[in-house]
């Protein structure tokens, strides 16, 4: 599973702009696994996107929706995307705030498809 | 909250704030309380510190045993709630953290704001002043009708 | 260490109950918590093995009352007796402010009380402690039982008390013996503490 998961993450980061991807416990906002550029933070990445997720999630079912499939935040210096990834997991990508957003999508989805 | 020394107040309301935990506990590695949050008698604080640094002490001991790496932070998860327990190094020596955490935040949030935490210590520790003569030297009369009250004598 | 807070103006003390197994260390404890009213302790939380013996330790706090303006606070700990938990008792002694050795006046564990007596010593040197440094007090406790069972506090005070510090005879289990002892060590921790040769913070 781990070197699979390595392989996936790394497919993500050929994405030009993409600065890191991560595998994420949902619960606990943990590192499984990860592929980062120097300099990104990986443990906070990966405790925000879990938080974030999180709460959205709880929003979502308040309303009586369905947990979204997909979370991308865009800010001024980059953007975090974050999809559910199977069994109590999340795939996070870091980027610079100019990057391919829906190439990073498709391939954030596929990786999940592929990782569930 | 209550703090021993003022300058932990900052750091700590920041960590509370930011990482949504329930109850915060810093002491010393002997066990005395520094700071808390959340807790409603101090007598409790002072066993829940005694039992903390009891567990820090006793992995680190079980640490030396199995290797020549010491264990970092413990954490126990519940049902309903987790806690988190840390030795980490001020300026004004080793100190623990504890912290009983909920659903509404997470380990990974937890640590994050901890360590940051740890960093604003270290930052805001003033240099130790002299130490000052505390009692005023006819506290032997005041100490033993304490002493009398407390045990009824 | 003791624990001084100046702004809030509160002192909090550590004494450690050191001794060999069933000495009545842990008795001492529950006595106090036996007695003291409610809202001047806090609960008696007890590491112990499924035959009451300690295995890590038990730890009692108690709130004194107010001296010279500050609230003065007392963290009671007492070490498991048996050899074999060392590390545990060099664990629990860590910081400590004073010391009651409560030794066991029966004849047969004269040995035993020698043994703990130099293994405390032992446990304080490492911690870079001269024991002749730190407040302590004796304690020969099960005086109570038959006088050919155990040895005087004379007999006692010979083997253990050369350096002529404080010491009471104790039936810990009734009582008798057990404030004495706490008073004498909290009066010598206070002293020192008044004394500037101890605390620490702001």
């Amino acid at each position: 599973m781990t070197n699979f998961a390595q392989q996936v993450l790394e497919e993500v980061t050929r994405i030009p702009g993409v600065r890191g991807a991560l595998l994420v416990s949902e619960d606990d906002g943990l590192i499984v696994a990860e592929a980062l550029m120097e300099g990104v933070d990986g443990p906070a990445v990966a405790a925000l996107a879990a938080s974030l997720t999180g709460r959205l999630g709880r929003a979502t079912r308040a309303l009586g929706k369905a947990a979204p499939v997909l979370l991308h935040l865009q800010a001024t210096g980059g953007a975090v995307f974050s999809a559910a990834g199977g069994e109590g997991l999340l795939l996070v990508a870091v980027t610079a705030a100019d990057v391919n957003a829906g190439l990073v999508r498709l391939s954030l989805l596929d990786a999940a498809g592929r990782l569930s | 909250m209550r703090a021993i020394e003022p300058w932990v107040e900052g750091p700590l309301t920041t960590f509370l704030t930011e990482s949504s935990a329930r109850l915060v506990l810093l002491m010393t590695s002997a066990g005395q309380v520094i700071a808390q949050h959340g807790f409603t008698r101090s007598l409790d604080v002072m066993a829940a510190a005694a039992l903390g640094a009891g567990i820090v002490a006793s992995t680190g001991e079980l640490a030396k045993l199995l290797g020549p790496s010491p264990f970092g932070a413990l954490v126990h998860q519940g049902t309903n709630q987790a806690v988190f327990l840390a030795p980490f190094t001020t300026p004004r020596g080793r100190w623990i953290g504890l912290v009983v955490y909920g659903k509404e935040t997470s380990l990974g949030l937890i640590q994050l704001f901890f360590n940051r935490m740890v960093e604003d210590l270290s930052q805001s520790a003033p240099v130790e002043h002299a130490r000052r003569a505390v009692l005023a030297e006819n506290f032997e009369h005041e100490l033993n009708a304490s002493l009398r009250a407390l045990f009824g004598r | 260490m003791s624990l001084v807070n100046f702004a809030a103006r509160e002192i909090t003390c550590k004494l450690v109950y050191y001794g060999p197994g069933r000495s009545g260390k842990t008795s001492n404890l529950q006595y106090i918590h036996g007695r003291v009213p409610e809202a001047r302790r806090g609960r008696m939380v007890s590491l112990a093995t499924e035959s009451d013996r300690t295995l890590f330790f038990d730890f009692l706090p108690l709130e004194l009352g107010t001296i010279s303006g500050f609230t003065t606070r007392f963290q009671l700990y007492t070490v498991p007796g048996q050899v074999y938990y060392n590390a545990t008792r060099r664990l629990v002694l860590q910081g400590a402010d004073g010391v009651v050795f409560v030794a066991d006046s029966q004849a047969r564990r004269f040995d035993d009380n020698l043994e703990s007596f130099q293994n405390l010593q032992e446990n304080l040197l490492e911690q870079g402690i001269d024991v002749r440094s730190l407040p302590t007090v004796l304690q020969y406790n099960k005086q109570d039982l038959p006088a050919e069972l155990v040895l005087t506090p004379a007999d006692l005070e010979d083997a253990l008390n050369f350096r002529s510090v404080p010491s009471f005879s104790a039936d810990a289990l009734h009582g008798s013996g057990v404030f004495e002892t706490l008073k004498a060590l909290s009066a010598l921790v206070l002293k020192r503490l008044a004394a500037g040769n101890s605390g620490e913070s702001v």
